[in-house]
C-alpha cells in the first residue's frame, strides 16, 4: 500500500497491482516483438482485442466487458433451434428439462422418480430437480401454461422458448461464469501467468463453442454441472477442501456425468491427506463433508417422501426398485422407513441406467470405433460391460494414481483432464455431449503457465475442434448448423487456429510445437474438412447410409485418444515422473 | 510505431460473427419494404418502379437506391426467386432472410473502408481508431441494421468516406460527387446538406484566401460533376416526364409533426408539456381543447393537433431548422477547416433531427455519425458527446419491443456504452480553450437516470398497467431522450462555436 495520508484524506489510486499486470510474468508467447521496426503486435487475434486492456486497466471493466460479449453470443445462438423443435413424437431434451419443471412442480416430491417414465421420466441427480422445481415455480409466475400438468407436454411456445433461453442464461452466469473467473485468476497467479494474459484465456474459455452449443443452442444446463466442477478445482487451488468436496458434490448431484471427475478428485483428495506427510485429521473431514454434502443432497427428497408417507400419499404403483428389492434382508412395506428408502433406491435406479446399451447413438470412443469393424453385439452385455470396466480403470489409472502420489495444484486440471479422457473413450453409456467433460479441464490450461504459447494452445484447440466436430450431427438435426460454423470458425480465428490460421504451427515463435505434432494437426484438421465437404455434397452408398456419421466416430476417437495420451505425457512429465528432456519442445520451459 | 489493436478489419469479423447470429431475430415490415423494392426493380420495367403499388410499402427512395435494389436482385435469383414475386406480400423464407440479412452486411464493407481510410488520414491516429471503432460498433447500426433491417450502414460508410475526402484539397471534388450520389440514394442526408454546399463553395469555388475570387475552372468542375450524376439517377425519370409522381413519393408530405412514437427532439418536449398541461389544465385555469385531446395518444401516423399549446404549422419548423442551420454555416463560412466543416454537418444533422417536420428515430444517427468523428477533438467535445451517446441509443430502444431482443439491445447498448465511454475518457486529450460549461454532472446525472427509465419501461410499467397507458413508456423514453439530445446539442454548439 502506498503511504497514505490521514490529512488530506484522498486515497492515491493503488498502481502497484496494475504495473504488474503489465511487468510480471511474461508476454512473449502473446506479444510478438518485431526487433528491427521496434512494433510489437498480437500472436493471434485474441490478444488483439484485449490489447487495450494492458496496463492501467482496472479487472472492475475488463471482466464486465468480457461478460457481457460473452452473454451477447450466447444470447444470439439462442434464436437458433432447440433439440426436438417442432419435432413429434418424443421431441428432445428441451422437452425434458421442461417436463421436469411440469412434474416437480405439479406432483408430490415421492412421485418425482417414478411418473409416467416412458415420457422423459426424471433421471437426474435431485439438484436438478431441485433446481427443475425452483424454475418451474419461476416460470408458472409468467404463464402457468408452460408447466400445466400432462397437458402442457411437447409445447413449442416461443415465449416458453424465450424463457427456457433465460433461465439456461442465468444458471450459468450464477456457477460456471463466477467460478471460471475465480478459477482462471487464481490457476494464472499460480502458474506466474500475468493477469493481462489470464484474460486472455478467459475469453478463450468462455467462448468456447462446443458448451456454448450445447447449452444455449441444443438446450442444456451442463454448465451448472460444470461450473461446480470449476469452483471445486478453484477451492483445491486455494486449499480450501472440504469447499471442494461441497462443490464435487453439487456438482455430482447436479448430473451424474460428473462421476468422470470423480476419480481424479478422489486420488486428489486421498493424496494429499498421506503427502507429505499423513494427516488423520484431514482425511476426516473429508470424509464427514462429503457425507453430510451427500445427506443434504438428498434430505428433502427422503424427508419428503416420508412426509407425504405420513400424509398418506401412497407410493407410485411401479415395480419395486431393483436395489430394494436386492436387499438380503427382508423389509416391512408398513415400516416409516420404507417410504424414504423406496424413494432412494428408485432414485439411484434412474440416474444409473445399467439397463441400456453400451452406447447410445454414435459417439466418438472406443466402443463405437471398434464396433463399426467388429460387431459387439455378439457378446453378452454383461460381457461388454466388464470390458468397458476394465478399459476403463486401464486408461484411468495412471492420471489417478499420479494425482495421489504428487496432489500438487498445478497438476490438478492435467489429471482431471486426462481422467475424464479416459472415461470418455472406455466407458460404458457414453452421449457425443459428455465430450464437454474432458474439454473443461483441457480448456483450463490455457490460463496457465505458457498456456498461450503455441504448444499449448494448438492442442487446446484441436480438442476443442475436433470436439464440437464430433457433435455436428447432432447439432444439424437442431438446425444449429450456421451457428455451429460461425460459433467454432471464430473461436478459432480467435486463438489463432486452422482453419483459418496456421500462426500455431509457425516455427517463428517461443515454445514452438514440434514438426511431428504439426503433421498429427493438420491431419487431423484436413480430416474434418473433407468431412465437411464430403458430409454435405456426396450421398453415402445406399447400404452405408451412416457412413459419414461412423466416418466421423473414427476420426473423432482416434484424435480424442491422441488427446488423452497427450494430457497423460504430459502429467508425466510435469510431475517429475518423466524426466523433463522428454517433454521435448512441448514441456519446455522458457 | 501505431499499435493499434483490435484493427477495424478484426471488429469488423467479430461483429459479422453476431450479426450473423442475429439473423433469425426479430425484423420490422422494413424487411418485407426491401424485399418488395427486390421483386419491383426485378420484375418491371423502370417507367413503371414509382407507379407500382401492388404493396403497401411502394419504392419511395431515389433512383440510385433503387439501382442498387436491381443490382442485389440479380444475386437474388440464385438464393431464392420467390421472393423477386411482387404479388408475394410478406414473403419470408430462410433463404429470403439469409439473403436479405447477408446483404445489409456485405454491403457494410464500404463502411469498414470509408472509416480505414478515416484512421489513415487522421494525423491523431490512436483517437481517430477508436473513434471508427465506436461507429463501427454502433449499437445504432446494430439495432436498425441487423435487427430492424435497414442499409445504413452502407449508406453512412459512403457519408463518412465522403467527410474523408473533403479532408484534402486534391479529393474535394471526389467527396462533393459522393455527396452527391449519396443524396440519390436516400434522400433524407439533405438535412446535411447545406453544411456541403458552404464548405465547397467556400474552399473549392472560391479562393482559399480572399472570397471574391471565384475559382471558375472548380466551379465548372463541380457543377457538370453534379449535374451527370443527378442526370443519371433523374434524368431517365424526367424524359418519361415521372417527375411529379416521383417526388410525391419521396416527399410525403402529408404526415404529422410527430411519428407514431416521437422521435426524442423540441417537438416531442412540447408534446410533453401539452400532455401536462392537459391534466393541469383544469387547475390552472387554461382552455383545453377537447377534441384534441387524445390524438397523441392513439399514435396515428396523422396530424398531431396539440390540447393546450398551439398548433406547430410545418412551415415554422422549416424555419426554424432553417435558422439553426445558418448560425453554424456562417461559422463554417469565416473557417473552412476540415474540423470546422464536420462540426457543421454535425449542427445540421441536430437542427434537422430536433426542428424538423416528422422526424423518425432512426435519423439520431445523422447527428451521431458525424459527431463520433469529432468527439474525441478534446475534453469538451467528449462532454457534449456523452448525452448524446446515451439518448441517442436509449430513443432506438422502442423500435424492437419483442422479448427475445430486450436483452440483445441493452447488453449490447449497456456493453458499447461502457467500452467506449471509458476508452474515451482516457484518450480525449485536455482542452485548451478554458471550461465554459460544466456538463460533466449533468451527464453523470442523466446517465443515471437511464436505468430506472429503462427498467420502468421495459418492466414495471407492465407489471403495474398491462396493457394500459402503453404509451406512457414511449412518452418518458422519448422525453427523456429528448432532454439529453438537446443538452448535448446545446453543449456542442457552445464548442462549435467558441472554437
Amino acid at each position: 500500500m502506498a503511504p497514505h495520508n490521514p490529512s488530506s484524506g484522498h486515497k492515491p489510486r493503488k498502481r502497484r497491482a496494475q504495473d504488474e499486470a503489465v511487468s510480471g510474468g511474461s508476454t512473449r508467447n502473446t506479444v510478438l516483438v518485431d526487433a528491427s521496426a521496434g512494433t510489437r503486435r498480437p500472436a493471434f487475434p485474441l490478444v488483439a482485442f484485449l490489447w487495450p486492456a494492458r496496463g492501467h486497466v482496472s479487472p472492475w471493466f475488463t471482466i464486465p466487458i468480457i461478460l457481457m460479449v460473452a452473454f451477447l453470443f450466447r444470447l444470439a445462438t439462442g434464436f437458433w433451434g432447440y433439440s426436438g423443435s417442432n419435432s413429434p413424437p418424443m421431441h428432445g431434451d428441451f422437452e425434458a428439462q421442461r417436463h421436469w419443471m411440469e412434474i416437480t412442480i405439479h406432483l408430490p416430491i415421492s412421485q418425482w422418480y417414478s411418473y409416467d417414465l416412458q415420457w422423459w421420466g426424471l433421471d437426474y441427480p435431485p439438484l436438478t430437480a431441485y433446481h427443475s422445481w425452483l424454475l418451474g415455480k419461476i416460470g408458472s409466475i409468467f404463464d402457468p401454461e408452460w408447466f400445466a400438468l400432462d397437458a402442457s407436454r411437447a409445447l413449442d411456445d416461443p415465449n416458453l422458448k424465450v424463457y427456457m433461453r433465460g433461465t439456461a442464461l442465468v444458471s450459468e452466469y450464477l456457477t460456471y461464469i463466477p467460478a471460471a473467473v475465480v478459477l482462471v485468476r487464481r490457476y494464472s497467479r499460480i502458474q506466474g501467468v500475468n493477469s493481462w494474459e489470464a484474460y486472455i484465456a478467459l475469453v478463450a474459455i468462455l467462448m468456447q463453442p462446443a458448451t456454448i452449443l450445447i447449452d444455449h443452442g441444443h438446450f442444456q444446463y451442463n454448465t451448472v454441472m460444470l461450473g461446480f466442477l470449476l469452483a471445486s478445482i478453484s477451492s483445491m487451488m486455494a486449499g480450501r477442501l472440504l469447499w471442494s468436496c461441497v462443490f464435487f458434490v453439487a456438482s455430482l448431484g447436479f448430473k451424474q456425468m460428473a462421476l468422470f471427475y470423480a476419480p481424479a478428485v478422489f486420488a486428489y483428495l486421498l493424496g494429499s491427506c498421506i503427502f507429505p506427510r499423513i494427516n488423520v485429521v484431514r482425511f476426516l473431514s473429508i470424509a464427514v463433508v462429503t457425507i453430510i454434502s451427500f445427506a443434504l443432497l438428498f434430505a428433502p427428497l427422503i424427508l419428503g417422501a416420508w412426509f407425504d408417507a405420513y400424509r398418506g400419499i401412497a407410493l407410485p404403483e411401479i415395480e419395486t426398485p431393483p436395489l430394494l428389492a436386492a436387499l438380503p434382508f427382508p423389509i416391512d412395506e408398513k415400516a416409516w422407513y420404507y417410504a424414504p428408502m423406496f424413494q432412494l433406491a428408485q432414485s439411484i435406479h434412474r440416474i444409473f441406467p445399467f439397463a441400456r446399451g453400451i452406447f447410445e447413438d454414435k459417439v466418438a470412443n472406443i466402443w463405437c470405433a471398434i464396433h463399426t469393424f467388429h460387431k459387439l453385439h455378439r457378446y453378452s452385455s454383461t460381457m461388454v460391460q466388464r470390458a468397458a470396466l476394465v478399459a476403463t480403470s486401464a486408461a484411468i489409472f495412471p492420471p489417478c494414481f499420479i494425482l495421489f502420489l504428487k496432489p500438487r495444484k498445478e497438476l490438478l486440471p492435467w489429471g482431471l483432464a486426462a481422467t475424464s479422457w479416459g472415461f470418455f473413450l472406455c466407458s460404458y453409456q457414453v452421449h457425443e455431449k459428455n465430450v464437454l467433460l474432458p474439454l473443461l479441464p483441457m480448456i483450463v490450461f490455457l490460463a496457465g503457465e505458457t498456456g498461450l504459447s503455441p504448444s499449448i494452445r494448438a492442442w487446446v484447440g484441436l480438442a476443442n475442434m475436433l470436439g464440437v466436430w464430433t457433435m455436428f450431427p447432432l447439432l444439424k438435426r437442431d438446425e444449429l448448423r450456421v451457428p455451429y460454423f460461425v460459433l467454432s470458425l471464430l473461436w478459432a480465428w480467435l486463438i489463432g487456429l486452422p482453419p483459418i490460421s496456421l500462426s500455431a504451427y509457425s516455427s517463428q515463435v517461443p515454445n514452438p510445437v514440434n514438426v511431428f505434432t504439426t503433421l498429427i494437426h493438420l491431419g487431423v484438421y484436413g480430416a474434418m474438412i473433407a468431412w465437411h465437404f464430403a458430409e454435405s455434397y456426396v450421398a453415402p452408398p445406399e447400404n452405408k447410409p451412416d457412413l459419414w456419421v461412423v466416418a466421423n466416430v473414427l476420426v473423432g476417437a482416434a484424435g480424442f485418444s491422441i488427446c488423452y495420451l497427450w494430457c497423460l505425457w504430459n502429467l508425466l512429465v510435469k510431475s517429475g515422473i518423466a524426466p523433463k528432456s522428454w517433454g521435448g519442445s512441448k514441456a519446455k520451459e522458457q | 510505431m501505431s499499435e493499434l489493436y483490435p484493427s477495424i478489419a478484426q471488429c469488423a469479423v467479430l461483429a459479422a460473427a453476431l450479426k450473423i447470429l442475429l439473423f433469425p431475430a426479430y425484423k420490422s415490415t422494413d424487411f418485407e419494404v426491401h424485399r418488395n423494392w427486390l421483386a419491383i426493380t426485378n420484375s418491371l420495367p423502370v417507367q413503371e418502379w414509382y407507379y407500382e403499388k401492388t404493396s403497401e410499402w411502394t419504392l419511395d427512395y431515389p433512383p440510385f437506391f433503387a439501382y442498387f435494389e436491381w443490382i442485389l436482385s440479380q444475386a437474388a435469383r440464385f438464393a431464392d426467386p420467390e421472393m423477386l414475386n411482387i404479388q408475394n406480400l410478406g414473403y419470408d423464407s430462410w433463404q429470403t432472410i439469409f439473403f436479405q440479412r447477408s446483404t445489409v452486411i456485405a454491403t457494410e464493407f464500404v463502411l469498414i473502408y470509408a472509416l480505414q481510410k478515416y484512421i489513415d488520414t487522421s494525423p491523431t491516429k490512436k483517437t481517430a481508431h477508436a473513434a471508427a471503432l465506436s461507429v463501427l460498433l454502433s449499437p445504432g447500426l446494430l439495432i436498425i441494421d441487423h435487427i430492424h433491417f435497414q442499409y445504413n450502414g452502407f449508406l453512412y460508410g459512403i457519408l463518412v468516406l465522403s467527410l474523408v475526402l473533403a479532408r484534402k484539397q486534391s479529393t474535394l471534388l471526389l467527396s462533393g460527387l459522393f455527396f452527391a450520389a449519396l443524396l440519390c440514394l436516400k434522400h433524407i442526408y439533405l438535412y446535411l446538406a447545406p453544411a456541403y454546399f458552404v464548405y465547397l463553395l467556400r474552399v473549392y469555388c472560391l479562393h482559399p484566401r480572399s472570397i471574391f475570387a471565384i475559382q471558375f475552372g472548380n466551379c465548372i468542375k463541380l457543377g457538370i460533376g453534379i449535374i451527370s450524376i443527378f442526370g443519371a439517377a433523374f434524368g431517365p425519370f424526367a424524359l418519361w416526364g415521372q417527375i411529379p409522381q416521383l417526388l410525391s413519393r419521396l416527399f410525403p408530405f402529408s404526415r404529422g409533426l410527430c411519428h407514431a412514437y416521437w422521435a426524442p427532439n423540441v417537438w416531442s418536449m412540447y408534446s410533453f408539456t401539452d400532455r401536462v398541461l392537459i391534466i393541469l389544465g383544469p387547475y390552472l385555469g387554461i382552455p383545453v381543447d377537447e377534441a384534441a385531446k387524445n390524438s397523441v395518444t392513439r399514435g396515428l401516423v396523422g396530424d398531431t393537433s396539440f390540447a393546450v399549446l398551439p398548433d406547430i404549422p410545418p412551415i415554422w419548423t422549416f424555419y426554424l431548422t432553417l435558422f439553426f442551420q445558418i448560425i453554424p454555416l456562417a461559422k463554417l463560412f469565416v473557417k473552412p477547416d476540415w474540423d470546422t466543416f464536420v462540426g457543421a454537418v454535425t449542427m445540421c444533422g441536430y437542427a434537422s433531427f430536433l426542428f424538423g417536420w416528422h422526424v423518425h428515430e432512426k435519423a439520431i444517427l445523422l447527428v451521431i455519425i458525424p459527431f463520433s468523428l469529432l468527439a474525441l477533438k478534446d475534453r469538451r467535445y467528449l462532454g457534449a458527446f456523452r448525452p448524446l451517446a446515451v439518448a441517442g441509443h436509449v430513443s432506438l430502444f422502442p423500435l424492437l419491443f419483442t422479448v427475445h431482443e430486450f436483452p440483445v439491445k441493452t447488453v449490447y447498448t449497456v456493453f458499447w456504452l461502457v467500452a467506449f465511454l471509458i476508452a474515451f475518457d482516457r484518450l480525449a486529450p485536455a482542452s485548451s480553450h478554458h471550461r465554459i460549461f460544466l456538463l460533466d454532472r449533468f451527464s453523470l446525472l442523466y446517465i443515471a437516470v437511464a436505468i430506472p427509465l429503462i427498467i420502468y419501461c421495459s418492466l414495471v410499467h407492465h407489471l403495474i398497467f398491462g396493457q394500459r397507458y402503453e404509451f406512457l413508456p414511449l412518452m418518458f423514453t422519448s422525453s427523456y431522450s429528448a432532454v439529453g439530445v438537446v443538452g448535448s446539442w446545446i453543449g456542442f454548439s457552445v464548442v462549435y462555436m467558441s472554437s
